[in-house]
């Protein structure tokens, strides 16, 4: 009589849909996931070691290497808690243009989740129209601040350099042409039966398992639970503009992309608003050349695209951070992996990796 | 009906092939780059620089070796300029660091190479044959 056993597969890291060099270790019975653990620390470069030995401006470059097609949020968290360290005002100007820039690549980072989804459903078709639309706003990037992905634009007291009229211009006609875009993405992905067939009822997260795995970001609010930084801390300028938060129903695959793609039009809702009400003045806070922060310790949280970072930065007065530490929301989303893929088949394990939206770069940092 | 969002997407697809291309022919038709474009070799303008050693200082990954001697009349001279292309992050620090505005990016994208030793090269060099053409 033929017996069955269980066993091992190896996916990644050099998996095309593992999203950069995770490893996961999935146990199958037959077809069936039993378990799956992600084995990470590929991409370790110890960049908390690394800020020990840097000053705290030659930090900010490396926070665009943590979620390298989020930069400018990285750069934002990081700026911020060494604000709130040395107690550093920024002007209005700056933190409206530091919400135009956080937010353009909230949406660029969206259409990276959604290209990669496509792409690992089978549809390379898909990528090309979400890296179509991306394009243009690594374009506004390379106008704003000379870098597409690695801006280094967000700085210590405000930001690198005043946004140009070409920028602003441009920034308005991609606003402008936000709605099309999403109405094509309606067309040929969310209404597509089979796109959907393989996303509704799968990989479920309950409410309970979310808030269990400190989820944050689009992957929690998909399982319901109304969880913003941007609403909560109101840092920096979110306070005064009006936007929603997409809640999604279940926490299943579906609304993990369904919430993401509301959050891609209240985006750019804000971003109207910003440029709409967009304050004359400086654009850089007067910061001294030297920066010594006092002795103590600081904390700050911005929402990144892919939920909670926060950075905590201890003092010792000197120019260079005595300790700092980054809570990645992309290794803390990646908990959830197991339960997400546990009695759901191979092919749907995929899935899973996608609509998580882990970036190596961060879980590894 | 199951299928009608299949035909929808595919509308989507078919409608492209007449509308305008996204894309350029590289490498015969390049796209421009833009002014503040972080990119490509350093530009020293050497009449210009102190040589403070303060673009040096301001880089975080140490991508900048230079040599700097003192003449009789203690001015101080950039004799070597050395940028390490693989260390070097484009952050923009030495620029933004240079008191007198003497750095700039060549925004030349097209710097890949073959071999390490041609991801080092040296600006103060590169500015004298820049010179040199010009005369």
């Amino acid at each position: 009589m033929a017996q069955t056993e269980k066993f091992v597969l190896n996916m990644g890291p050099q998996h095309p849909s593992t999203h950069g060099v995770l490893q996961v270790q999935v146990e199958l019975d037959g077809e069936n996931i039993v378990g799956a653990t992600p084995v990470m620390g590929y991409l370790h470069r110890g960049i908390e070691k690394l800020m020990e030995s840097r000053t705290y401006v030659q930090c900010v470059p490396y926070t665009d290497r943590l979620d390298y097609v989020s930069a400018m949020n990285n750069n934002l968290g990081f700026c911020m808690a060494v604000e709130k360290l040395a107690n550093i005002e920024v002007p209005r100007r700056a933190e409206y243009i530091r919400v135009i820039c956080a937010e353009l690549n909230r949406i660029a980072s969206h259409h990276v989740f959604i290209g990669s989804l496509t792409n690992d459903l089978g549809s390379a078709t898909g990528m090309i129209y979400a890296f179509r639309d991306r394009e243009k706003i690594l374009d506004l990037f390379n106008i704003i601040c000379g870098a597409r992905m690695t801006a280094h634009y967000i700085r210590i007291g405000g930001v690198a350099a005043d946004a140009q009229e070409e920028f602003l211009r441009d920034t308005q006609k991609f606003i402008d042409y936000v709605p099309a875009m999403l109405d094509e993405y309606d067309r040929i992905f969310t209404g597509n039966e089979i796109f959907q067939a393989r996303m509704q009822n799968t990989s479920i997260i309950t409410k309970e398992d979310a808030l269990k795995y400190s989820m944050s970001g689009p992957n929690i609010r998909a399982s319901g639970i109304d969880y913003d930084i941007r609403k909560i801390d109101k840092y920096g300028a979110y306070g005064d503009f009006d936007f929603e938060i997409p809640l999604g129903k279940q926490g299943d695959n579906w609304d993990r992309y369904i919430v993401r793609l509301k959050e891609i039009q209240q985006s750019a809702n804000i971003i109207q608003q910003a440029l709409d009400n967009l304050p004359e003045g400086p654009y850089m806070a007067k910061v001294p050349k030297v920066l010594k922060p006092p002795k103590g310790d600081a904390y700050h949280r911005v929402e990144n695209t892919r939920g909670e970072l926060g950075f905590y930065i201890v003092s010792d007065g000197s120019t260079k951070p005595y300790r700092v530490h980054i809570r990645r929301p992309s290794i803390v989303n990646l908990q959830a992996l197991d339960t997400m893929c546990r009695g759901m088949l191979l092919a749907d394990a995929v899935t899973a990796f996608a609509t998580i939206d882990p970036l190596m770069g961060e879980v590894d940092c | 009906m199951w299928g009608k969002g299949l035909v929808a997407g595919l509308k989507v697809t078919w409608g492209h092939w007449f509308g305008k291309k996204e894309t350029v022919y590289y490498p015969e038709e390049k796209l421009p780059m833009t002014e503040r474009f972080r990119g490509g070799h350093l530009v020293l303008d050497d009449k210009k620089c102190i040589a403070c050693k303060l673009c040096a200082m301001g880089c975080p990954n140490a991508a900048l070796d230079l040599t700097v001697s003192v003449d009789e009349e203690k001015k101080r001279h950039m004799d070597s300029y050395k940028h390490q292309i693989g260390r070097c992050m484009y952050c923009d620090l030495c620029i933004e660091a240079c008191p007198v505005k003497a750095l700039s990016w060549d925004k030349n994208y097209e710097f890949a190479s073959y071999f390490k030793e041609d991801m080092t090269y040296d600006a103060v060099v590169e500015a004298k044959n820049r010179r040199g053409n010009d005369e």
